[in-house]
């Protein structure tokens, strides 16, 4: 037999790989990935801000805008942050020239991570590398404008990178408990982002026994203007496989897995050890499929490591349209990743007309990031292969705006319409504006949809488009706003054919909308512990064999009762 | 040559009524003659609640049996379960007199009844006194220390006890047989007699009888029994649940417990679905293992905690034999693994040696507590050969090494 080393395989130069922290939050991510360490990448600090700067551990460090801001920060101005970047943008340029793929890192909503990524993304994609960008939101406590400010930069990178990762900072309570420090819950917010660019570059740089590369992480990804749904999990011992998807999901990007159900195209990778068993990858992938709708492509990789030791790594990779998430992901059982592209319109009514609304009254800070948008669509437009049909209309105006060109006709009155009614409560629409899948904010999402149709009646059964999205949507998100609309039931005359077969389904998930949808005997499974719970007498829970009896009741859970359910429910 | 006795043991279960015969040796040596056994009506998690429905099956079950080993049965110890038995430890502290320095007889009957006749709820009646050990001083006596030196005397006595109506029921069915009682027995105490032998005592173990109904454990550290008790779930829970969660029938549900359930907390059993075939081809019932296995398994690590719990604290960790499971429900697939998992000791499923007679049937372990009577039975005679007949109890518990 001849020996063959597997091992010198393809393995990525460690020079191709640059990480780029940019603003303070970048710095700030950089510094937890230096000290996480990591073995085969090159990092790099980009700030407007001299001191933080040079406070960064980062070997390579390119101060931005030195005569604009003379090392001062940007002072929460995107268009100080645009220009400085610009400024600057020769050294940006030399430092990403000849890697193959970077990594930016950036806080987005402050002036510098704001003005400055779009156009480091740029330049590094002119450079011909793969982009991904990380980015995290502000709090909503941060303010309208951050918030604002951070969706306009979004919305360009969302066209500009390859891949974008973005972590809503409003989620972090749900990486950490409410009583841990706040460094603590920055910390893990940085730990997560740390985690997910090694496991990308473990998912590329490592050959694998089943390979996936650079290809399948843009096929992955290649939904246009999407955001990444990123999910990795370690686990080691007994049982790994199922734990170690279990962390995955547990990712607050993937929202438990409820995200994946939109998926087209997922990508999970597996590492470990020598111990790795068919089996195991078997039995993971196998819990997967409940995860994942069964048309969507799954691109499978499996690695072995021997430095994993005992430890199983999974990590999964997946794109979703960005109105996919903005239109309430949880609520979506209908549409199992049939219309990706119609159920654009009702995010984009509201978030369209707002931006204008918002620039109306501050009008500085507001359209200048508008105009660097459009510039850089041009000058991008080379660069961004997989997605012409999105750039070719993103010359005309925001970024937002481009996708649904044909919906625009409807699109531009209807939230006008809203507006005008809801001049009282002209605010929801506003915070509704981000389209992140927050509890809070989907559940305010609930009632425009509902005033749209209020607005606009009966025309809206006869446009072209716009009309068999909103039936697929709206039904589930109805339920908590017909309290006060009394339109939505006009709708369900229209729409018979679609309702009922949401109600049960909206009934059934109840209390834990995490799974939306789930195959048949697990709907069956779902209906027996919600039954129970909203009746609240003993005896009207199916108990079987024991019914009529005496509860058995040891140590206050009823003994005749199925663990399997009272577990579930608790 | 010793002589043989008959002995007849009546398990009134919830899932069956049995009776086996056995001939006894007084050198160990058990022979099963028959066993008479049929379906139970009228039992409800280890307790009878239709007394005729229950008093036929008796009926049927004897005739069976009497049928099967020839021998017309006259007397047979019953065993007895449900969650209101349980077994709690007392100890009696007797101080010597002054003026007597050795101790005597009197002395250790003095603590005995102290530690025997311990406050109990209103209207339970014991079962059992039986005794742990003795102490002299605070030392450990395992035999009653009479005529050494000494100045306190204390009794420790395991005294399991339940409702005395429900008791006297189980009792008035067997004698309107007509049949008369040996004794009666609480379930786990036989089955142990049959799981355990002296060395295991010994060294630690813990007896887990797991039936359709109840399932009822027995501890021993030290030689001595230490807890004891009924916990109201059995196999019949795990097929409500199966019935409950798939909604599937009962026949069904049970059908596929036993031919496709698995208990174990390795996921690799928990693959791909589980079918049940008709007998015509059809796949009638199809359901995903992971559910399957989930429900059975969350149901019998419950129950095992619940067991867990109710042990002294630390005991699980003293035990030098391990976990003995029997009952019907021990069966299940993977059980003995989720049960080494749940207590972290050796797990064993006994087997007794000492048997011969009708093959077939005794090494079921749904047959553990009834063979564990006969068992029951072998010791009892063996103590109380000298004196027969009514103080037979009161000889039984002079009896030095616990039961």
């Amino acid at each position: 037999m001849i020996p063959y080393n597997r091992e010198n395989k393809t393995p990525l130069s460690s020079s191709a790989v640059k990480i780029i922290g940019l603003g303070g939050a970048g710095t700030n991510m950089l510094e937890r990935i230096a000290l996480d360490g990591t073995d085969s990448a090159e990092l790099l600090a980009l700030n407007t801000d001299l001191r933080t700067l040079e406070a960064s551990i980062s070997r390579e460090k390119i101060q931005l805008g030195k005569n604009l801001t003379k090392g001062l920060g940007a002072g929460g101005d995107p268009e100080l942050g645009h220009n400085a970047v610009i400024e600057s943008e020769n050294a940006v340029r030399e430092a990403v020239r000849g890697r193959r793929i970077i990594f930016l890192c950036t806080g987005l909503g402050g002036g510098t991570g704001s003005g400055a990524a779009p156009i480091v993304t740029r330049v590094a994609r002119e450079e011909g590398a793969f982009v991904v960008v990380f980015a995290t939101m502000p709090f909503a406590f941060e303010g309208r404008r951050r918030r604002e400010q951070a969706e306009t930069a979004l919305n360009e990178l969302a066209v500009l990178a390859n891949a974008l990762v973005t972590f809503d900072n409003n989620r972090m309570g749900e990486l950490v408990l409410a009583k841990q420090g706040v460094h603590e819950a920055f910390n893990a917010a940085d730990k997560m982002i740390c985690e997910s660019i090694k496991a990308v570059i473990r998912l590329v740089a490592r050959p694998g026994l089943i390979n996936v590369g650079l290809d399948d992480l843009v096929t992955a990804l290649r939904t246009t203007r999407s955001r990444c749904l990123f999910g990795s999990g370690i686990a080691d011992g007994k049982d790994r496989a199922a734990r170690a998807l279990r962390n995955a999901l547990a990712s607050p990007l993937l929202d438990q897995g409820s995200l994946l159900h939109e998926a087209q195209s997922v990508l999970v990778h597996l590492c470990g050890g020598e111990s790795l068993t068919l089996y195991e990858i078997e039995l993971l992938m196998q819990q997967l499929q409940k995860h994942v709708p069964e048309k969507a492509h799954i691109l499978f990789g499996a690695a072995i490591d021997p430095a994993m030791g005992d430890e199983l790594s999974i990590t999964l990779i997946s794109a979703l349209p960005e109105d996919a998430l903005a239109s309430a992901p949880r609520e979506s059982l209908t549409r199992a990743g049939s219309d990706e592209s119609p159920s654009l319109e009702p995010t984009q009514g509201f978030t369209e007309p707002e931006q204008p609304a918002a620039t109306g009254p501050e009008p500085e800070p507001a359209t200048p990031p508008a105009a660097p948008a459009t510039s850089d669509n041009k000058d991008q437009r080379p660069f961004a292969e997989p997605n012409p049909a999105d750039s070719g209309p993103a010359d005309t105006s925001l970024p937002l705006l481009d996708p649904v060109p044909e919906a625009e006709g409807e699109s531009e009155p209807e939230p006008k319409s809203s507006s005008g009614q809801k001049a009282g409560s002209g605010k929801l629409p506003v915070t509704q504006a981000d389209d992140k899948p927050i509890k809070s904010t989907t559940a305010i999402s609930v009632k425009p949809p509902a005033s749209d149709a209020e607005s606009h009646g009966d025309p809206q059964s006869s446009d072209q488009k716009p009309s068999p999205p909103r039936k697929t949507i709206l039904p589930p998100r109805r339920k908590p706003a017909a309290k006060s609309d009394t339109s939505p039931e006009d709708d369900d005359l229209e729409i018979p054919g679609d309702e009922p077969p949401d109600d049960p389904a909206v009934t059934k998930d109840g209390g834990e909308e995490d799974e939306p949808d789930t195959p048949a005997p697990r709907l069956a499974l779902n209906l027996k512990p919600d039954k129970s719970q909203s009746e609240l007498t003993f005896e009207s829970v199916p108990r079987g064999r024991f019914q009529g009896e005496d509860p058995n009741v040891v140590d206050g859970e009823d003994l005749d009762l199925p663990p399997f359910l009272r577990k579930k429910k608790s | 040559m010793a002589k043989t006795k008959i002995q007849v043991g009546l398990e009134i279960g919830t899932s069956k009524t049995c009776f086996i015969v056995g001939e006894v040796r007084p050198d160990t040596a058990v022979k099963i003659l028959g066993i008479g056994s049929t379906r139970s009506v009228g039992v409800r998690k280890g307790e009878i609640y239709d007394y005729s429905l229950a008093a036929s099956c008796v009926k049927d079950a004897l005739a069976q049996a009497e049928d099967v080993s020839e021998v017309e049965i006259g007397s047979v110890f019953l065993s007895v379960t449900g969650a209101h038995i349980q077994g709690t430890n007392h100890r009696g502290t007797f101080r010597i007199p002054e003026g007597e320095e050795t101790v005597t007889p009197e002395h250790i009957e003095e603590a005995r009844n102290i530690a025997r006749n311990p406050p109990m709820p209103e209207g339970n009646v014991q079962i059992h006194p039986i005794l742990r050990h003795y102490m002299l001083d605070g030392l450990d006596q395992p035999s009653p220390p009479v005529g050494l030196f000494g100045t306190t005397i204390e009794a420790d006595f395991h005294v399991i006890h339940g409702i005395a109506n429900r008791i006297h029921n189980s009792i008035k069915l067997v004698r309107e047989m007509p049949l008369e009682i040996d004794d009666v027995v609480f379930a786990p105490i036989a089955a142990a007699q049959m799981a355990l032998d002296r060395t295991h005592r010994s060294q630690g173990a813990l007896v887990i009888d797991i039936g359709a109904g109840t399932t009822d454990y027995a501890l021993y550290l030290d030689g001595a029994i230490i807890a004891s008790g009924c916990i109201p779930v059995g196999g019949e829970h795990v097929t409500n649940d199966i019935h409950l969660v798939t909604g599937l029938p009962f026949s069904k549900a049970e059908k596929l417990k036993i031919m496709e359930g698995n208990a174990s907390p390795d996921p690799a059993h928990s693959v791909g679905k589980a079918r049940l075939v008709d007998e015509n081809g059809f796949a009638e019932v199809e359901v995903n293992r992971s559910i399957l296995n989930e429900v059975i398994r969350q149901r019998l690590e419950e129950t095992l905690r619940l067991i867990n719990a109710r042990l002294p604290e630390g005991a699980i960790r003293k035990l030098g034999a391990g976990v003995f499971l029997t009952g019907g429900t021990s069966q299940m697939r993977g059980f003995d693994s989720l049960a080494a998992e749940t207590f972290g000791r050796s797990i064993f499923r006994p087997e007794t040696s000492e048997l011969s007679g009708s093959q077939a049937s005794f090494r079921d372990p749904q047959f553990s507590t009834a063979i564990g009577l006969i068992r029951y039975a072998q010791i009892m005679e063996a103590e109380k050969s000298p004196p027969p007949g009514a103080l037979r109890r009161l000889v039984g518990s002079f009896w030095p090494f616990s039961r």
